[in-house]
């Protein structure tokens, strides 16, 4: 890298010896457009504070021609199972139309365990379920891929929405939640979501949950502080400082660890899940990682909380999301029967880390642009309503970069997310409120309230997903969904602070539901019965059975499309 | 050659659309001679269709020979086995080949009562068999057989109770009596004493639709249609793992290996051949040295097997014979209608074993109990249902051991 002292952002002014940067000039590499930071760096100090550009184009055009989804060719057919016929990107193609890594002999002899309710997926949504299924007197058995919590939730930061303010509605809600999602979303499951809203903060905060208060008191009781969450139209994020999600987390896991009832598999992801002879769901195979072998799980109701995507990469974009999120949850449901919706819609955040390398697709939290925070581009310029939807906020970075206007910085591009200047409006903030973001400088090496953040949009979140009915259930019998995984809530774009709600309001649902499932029937005759008919109509459509799935465990580092797919094969 | 399944005869219940495509010819035939019949179906050499392969002449001429002025015909449409599926086919789509067949039986025998026994979990082939005898009811060749016996001939639908044991014959007579339809010992056979102790005729739904074809093209004809020795066609429920499973009517003595291979479009992702059930799924297994074995009565019988319904559940290598056999014995557990204790305690107790091995519960002694019940148990109960559990499961302990074995727990 050129110009760089220890900390690889040159100090304002500093002399820039001659762009362009070597990644740029290398023949072969793709051109890298964009202002080199030096100059940048200058010329967002000499227009601090950042001058407004007025976006000239519609909001739909916008999309239509910056935002990922609609990249042309990124998108595929899905030529067989129950939700054929819908588009969705072609890595996760791939593993919706893999065969099993089962056969019907491989389970021969593999021990059995009962349970009334068995949840797949140990993060939020997981927990909530298990949570509430247990307290309904059922016994649970929570089943996951890595350790209980370790998950997307606990990177949720900026917070957690529901109307409880008194100029904001339930009904003001559910208008901000369909108008982000492009009015796609199913609405009875928003007005589900946003109807449970005020009652799950009420049994957040029994279960233990901290928020922060208004008036900034730290001890117990007062009035819940609420911000504007991006694209709302009334204040009603609520949050704990800027680690909400690991707040939440901290108190789910602990409420699981203490219940009786529950009983936590970790290191147990699930291969295959398990079907009657009329296609009912009744449990799944579990591998037990640590003793190397196959477990079967018996249950009444399945419950899937096995979040999202974000680890294939979709378009090669870097990703917010932990290891674990490989779309294992949809590969099993879609096998089995149960339909998707919405699998060509994915959210990703404006503000991924895009400078250094080994952070790069980490995430600062959206309450930095919640506070106050601008977003810059290279010559200095405002280029967007930094609270606007997080669709529009990411093609609109998209497009700056696409045109040229990023900043240019050691062989990669991004877009300046203005720290200085809010530490200056609002001084303590980094300190007090954005504890996640200061942390996330300090292992970047520099100091937010002197430099700003270099930022680019990052995959982050996948807007559809299992389809389900209010409580929970999908269309496949026996078988529940709660979380990410799930589709129809977000339409094609999520609102802020809307993933935690609805892993609270969801899980509690899908839990409920659950374990009244349990209740009523009680599976017979399991095995992979879905799996000569699967096969067939892979065969029938011409695909083969050369690919497996789920993943489960993606590699690490540095990833591209073909090697994904190399990975899955 | 297909005859019962040509798509031409698939009127449903519009009788008017079977008469126009050659249906009531055969019934005619036999109406201008009703002694011809069963030298007739002697000499096509029809045999019963539902699984045990008896001659149907000698049945019918037994129910003709009773002495009495009530006979009964009943057609058993009862159909409830793991991987058969052909007599609803039949019933809700050709009811009235079926019909005409029953009719002609009814013509044979004398009877003064014909009823269709359908399994009424087949909700369409009930609706379709009551429009359908109900367009009968009024036409002149009812009236014409009723003439021919010179007693009144009553048609009835009657649902089976839906359990697999009312479709054995003396279980059906039962049913149709109004009881449970627990099994009885036999003699008297049915065409002795049957419903109500009047004579009765008990045939299989895919042996009376091949009674008016027979009529009507002649005995040669039928003869022609078998391949060897064999004669007329079968309809073959093929299931497992193949390409395409489904209903396969093909010329009865046709090989395992064309039926899998050819019309089954092979196995299911290519996997290596592995068994065959068949039948009940009741029957000795076959295996890949019985690929090229012809699929009817006799040579089957010759490798110690048995055709049953003409259900072929393939099974290709990656499935889990323990698995089927553990499926195939617990119905078999479940549908015991309790009367002769060594079926309802030893079903039970080999499903028992079974299941502790499949899921992974197995204990040390649990092949040798398995092998000591397959030998204890057959013949101890009034039906066969006890016979096929343990010849399934002698079978498939004999065949595939090391499927068995492997499944005990490791030390």
């Amino acid at each position: 890298m050129t110009g760089a002292p220890e900390h690889g952002i040159p100090e304002p002014g500093a002399p820039e010896p001659g762009a362009p940067e070597p990644g740029a000039s290398e023949p072969g590499a793709p051109e890298i457009r964009g202002i080199p930071l030096a100059a940048a760096l200058a010329a967002w100090t000499a227009a601090a504070p950042a001058a407004e550009r007025a976006c000239d184009l519609p909001v739909p055009e916008l999309l239509r021609r910056f935002h990922p989804d609609h990249r042309p060719g990124g998108m595929v057919t899905l030529q067989a199972g129950p939700s054929a016929g819908a588009a969705c990107p072609a890595e996760l193609a791939v593993l919706l139309l893999s065969d099993s890594l089962l056969d019907d002999i491989d389970i021969a002899g593999a021990p059995i365990r009962d349970a009334d309710v068995l949840v797949l997926g140990g993060g939020g949504a997981g927990c909530v379920a298990a949570l509430t299924a247990a307290r309904a007197g059922a016994r649970v058995l929570l089943a996951t891929k890595l350790r209980m919590g370790d998950g997307n939730t606990v990177m949720a930061e900026g917070g957690i929405q529901a109307a409880i303010g008194a100029e904001d509605s339930l009904q003001r809600h559910f208008e901000d939640t369909l108008r982000a999602g492009h009015f796609a979303a199913d609405r009875a499951l928003v007005a589900a979501l946003v109807g449970d809203g005020p009652d799950c903060i009420r049994w957040l905060i029994r279960e233990g949950m901290g928020f922060d208060l208004g008036d900034d008191r730290q001890r117990m009781g007062g009035t819940l502080l609420r911000k504007m969450p991006g694209g709302a139209t009334a204040a009603r994020l609520l949050s704990y400082r800027d680690f909400t999600g690991l707040e939440m987390m901290r108190a789910l896991r602990e409420a699981v660890l203490l219940t009786p009832g529950i009983t936590v598999l970790d290191r147990h992801p699930a291969l295959e899940l398990l079907t009657d002879d009329r296609g009912r769901c009744g449990g799944a195979v579990l591998q037990d990682l640590g003793q190397g072998r196959l477990v079967l799980v018996r249950a009444g109701a399945t419950l899937l909380a096995t979040g999202g995507a974000g680890r294939l990469h979709l378009a090669g974009f870097p990703t917010s999301n932990h290891y674990g999120a490989t779309a294992d949850g949809l590969v099993l449901a879609h096998r089995a029967g149960a339909r998707l919706r919405e699998m060509d819609s994915f959210q990703f955040h404006p503000t991924g880390i895009a400078w250094p390398p080994h952070l790069e697709g980490a995430l600062v939290s959206e309450a930095a642009r919640a506070a106050g925070a601008r977003l810059v581009n290279g010559r200095g310029e405002r280029f967007v309503a930094e609270l606007a939807p997080r669709d529009v906020v990411a093609a609109a970075m998209l497009r700056e970069l696409a045109e040229g206007r990023g900043v240019r910085h050691d062989g990669g591009t991004g877009l300046f997310l203005d720290t200085p200047s809010l530490e200056r409006e609002q001084p303590g903030i980094l300190g007090k409120r954005l504890l996640t973001l200061s942390h996330l400088a300090h292992r970047a090496g520099f100091d937010p309230a002197r430099e700003p953040f270099l930022v680019r949009p990052t995959l982050h979140y996948q807007n559809g997903g299992v389809v389900i009915d209010p409580a929970g259930r999908t269309t496949l019998p026996g078988l529940l969904a709660a979380g990410e995984v799930t589709g129809g809530l977000h339409g094609r774009n999520r609102m802020m602070g809307n993933a935690l709600l609805e892993l609270v309001a969801f899980g509690r649902r899908a839990g409920a539901a659950a374990a009244a499932d349990a209740r009523a029937e009680r599976p017979r005759n399991l095995g992979l019965n879905h799996l000569a008919g699967w096969r067939r109509g892979l065969l029938a459509a011409g695909i083969g059975l050369g690919r497996k799935g789920p993943m489960l465990f993606p590699p690490y580092g540095h990833v591209t499309a073909e090697g994904l797919l190399g990975h899955a094969a | 050659m297909r005859v019962l399944t040509d798509p031409a005869r698939r009127t449903g219940a519009d009788l008017a659309a079977w008469l126009a495509q050659g249906g009531g010819e055969g019934l005619g035939r036999a109406l201008a001679d009703p002694a011809g019949i069963v030298p007739l179906l002697e000499q096509a050499g029809l045999r019963g269709l539902g699984g045990a392969g008896f001659p149907t002449h000698r049945k019918w001429a037994a129910v003709a020979a009773q002495p009495g002025p009530e006979r009964w015909v009943l057609c058993n449409g009862n159909e409830d086995e793991p991987g058969t599926f052909k007599d609803r086919f039949l019933l809700a789509e050709t009811p009235h080949q079926v019909i005409e067949g029953a009719l002609i039986a009814a013509l044979a025998v004398g009877a003064s009562r014909l009823v269709l026994y359908v399994n009424p979990r087949e909700a369409e082939a009930v609706a379709t068999c009551r429009a359908a005898l109900a367009a009968w009811q009024a036409h002149p060749l009812v009236a014409a057989v009723a003439a021919a016996t010179g007693q009144a001939l009553a048609l009835r639908v009657v649902e089976s109770s839906g359990l697999y044991i009312g479709g054995e014959e003396s279980g059906a007579v039962a049913s149709v009596e109004g009881g449970f339809p627990f099994p009885r010992l036999k003699p008297p056979f049915p065409a002795e004493q049957g419903v109500h102790g009047a004579p009765t005729l008990v045939n299989n739904v895919e042996t009376l639709a091949h009674v008016p074809h027979i009529l009507r093209h002649g005995a040669g004809w039928y003869r022609g249609l078998g391949l060897g020795e064999a004669v007329g066609t079968k309809l073959y429920s093929l299931s497992g793992d193949v390409l395409r499973p489904g209903l396969h009517e093909l010329p009865m003595g046709t090989s395992l290996r064309e039926l899998v291979f050819a019309h089954g479009g092979g196995m299911l992702a290519e996997r290596p051949f592995k068994a065959v059930f068949t039948g009940g799924p009741s029957n000795t297994l076959l295996t890949a040295a019985d690929l090229d074995v012809a699929l009817d009565f006799d040579s089957l019988r010759a490798r110690g097997s048995r055709l049953g319904t003409g259900a072929m559940i393939v099974v290709g290598e990656g499935t889990s014979i323990l698995r089927k056999t553990a499926e195939y014995v617990s119905f078999f557990a479940n549908n015991s209608c309790g009367q002769c204790p060594p079926c309802k305690i030893g079903t039970h107790q080999v499903a028992r074993i079974l299941e502790r091995l499949d899921t992974g519960a197995g204990r040390p002694g649990d092949l040798a109990a398995l092998a000591n019940l397959s030998h204890m148990l057959p013949g101890s109960g009034r039906c066969g249902l006890v016979d096929g559990a343990a010849t399934v499961l002698a079978s498939s302990l004999a065949t595939f051991r090391a499927e068995y074995e492997a499944a005990l727990p490791r030390e």
